[in-house]
């Protein structure tokens, strides 16, 4: 693990992910807490927005990214039998591909549609 | 006042145990002069210390929860009863004295000495007054050993991970104009392990009885290798 899996590379990416995170994730909550969607329609129709669009497909990757090098950072901390912390780093990068694809799709088929 | 110290003499004890004492205060007594009490009351109770002035760092131990050199800290300030106990995360040897080998061997690691690639010259090498400025608050660390040992990121991982007080002789001779490895010095900390377990989690920072930053030394490293990729 120590030999192959990088140091400067995580955490730039965990730095530079967080000043997106920090941006966008203020407009999002600034954006549910004051005018959130009132109905489905009203959702799609925000989502829809191409800077909105544009602005959620980044954010999805740069989230998970984020938190990949995070949990990752947990369980090397914490998690010292190899055999777990192989099989939880497993399961959880496939957990956040899952739902990283799930989310584009999403924002995508509410473009099309 | 009474003070509750941790007792634990692997060869003869199942498993420690707090022994209180009673000892009388005097107006400036520190704590090692307590400990001095202790030891003159049960000589069996063993700690490490020498100076008695915080230059040697013999004395780091955990007071009250915190960790800090006894000599320097004075009685009066603590809050009774004293509950000494030896650094966490180390291996006891007896009641207060702990295995640092792990810390020593981390700071061997880091190559704590001037590295020179050019022919040495035949008088000193010489500083601009700026240049020596840079490794003020980096020279003064004593290696007592109280902020890698008050660090959660050392207790975790202290064979893989540098800790702080070694990190910070990192910087110190990073930082020193008179070096000459900085690329090898940095490629050497590469990796999840030896620099990026730290998590500015800062205990160091609090501990430290000279008052020095490794953290600040540890974000200086980061920048000075990211510097040095782009």
């Amino acid at each position: 693990m120590s030999r192959r899996a990088s140091g400067l590379k995580a955490w730039v990416i965990q730095r530079v992910s967080a000043i997106y995170l920090a941006l966008f994730g203020t407009y999002l909550a600034i954006r549910f807490a004051f005018a959130a969607p009132a109905d489905h329609a009203a959702m799609i129709a925000w989502v829809t927005t191409p800077w909105v669009a544009v602005g959620l497909l980044v954010f999805v990757p740069v989230l998970l990214a984020h938190a990949w090098v995070g949990i990752r950072d947990v369980l090397m901390d914490y998690v010292k039998p190899i055999g777990l912390r192989v099989t939880a780093l497993s399961l959880f990068g496939l957990l956040f591909l899952a739902s990283g694809l799930w989310a584009v799709q999403a924002i995508i088929v509410a473009r099309i549609a | 006042m009474k003070i509750s110290v941790y007792r634990y003499h692997p060869e003869t004890d199942t498993k420690p145990r707090m022994q209180t004492f009673e000892v009388e205060e005097r107006p400036g007594m520190m704590l090692r002069e307590a400990l001095l009490e202790i030891k003159a009351q049960d000589e069996t109770f063993a700690f490490r210390h020498s100076c008695g002035e915080g230059v040697c760092g013999s004395d780091g131990m955990n007071v009250n929860g915190k960790n800090m050199l006894a000599c320097v800290t004075l009685v009066a300030d603590l809050k009774q009863p004293i509950e000494v106990r030896p650094f966490p995360g180390r291996p006891v040897i007896r009641d207060l004295v702990v295995d640092m080998t792990q810390f020593y061997e981390q700071y061997r690691n880091v190559q704590p000495y001037l590295v020179r690639k050019d022919p040495l010259p035949e008088q000193e090498i010489l500083q601009s007054p700026e240049e020596r400025d840079k490794l003020d608050g980096l020279y003064e660390c004593i290696l007592c050993g109280c902020c890698s040992t008050a660090c959660p990121s050392f207790w975790w991982n202290p064979d893989k991970f540098h800790g702080p007080a070694a990190l910070l002789q990192s910087w110190r001779f990073l930082a020193d104009s008179r070096d000459q490895a900085t690329d090898e010095r940095l490629d050497a900390l590469e990796g999840p392990y030896k620099l990026f377990r730290c998590h500015t989690i800062m205990n160091c920072v609090e501990v430290c009885p000279k008052g020095l930053n490794p953290t600040k030394a540890i974000g200086q490293i980061k920048d000075l290798m990211l510097e040095k990729s782009v």
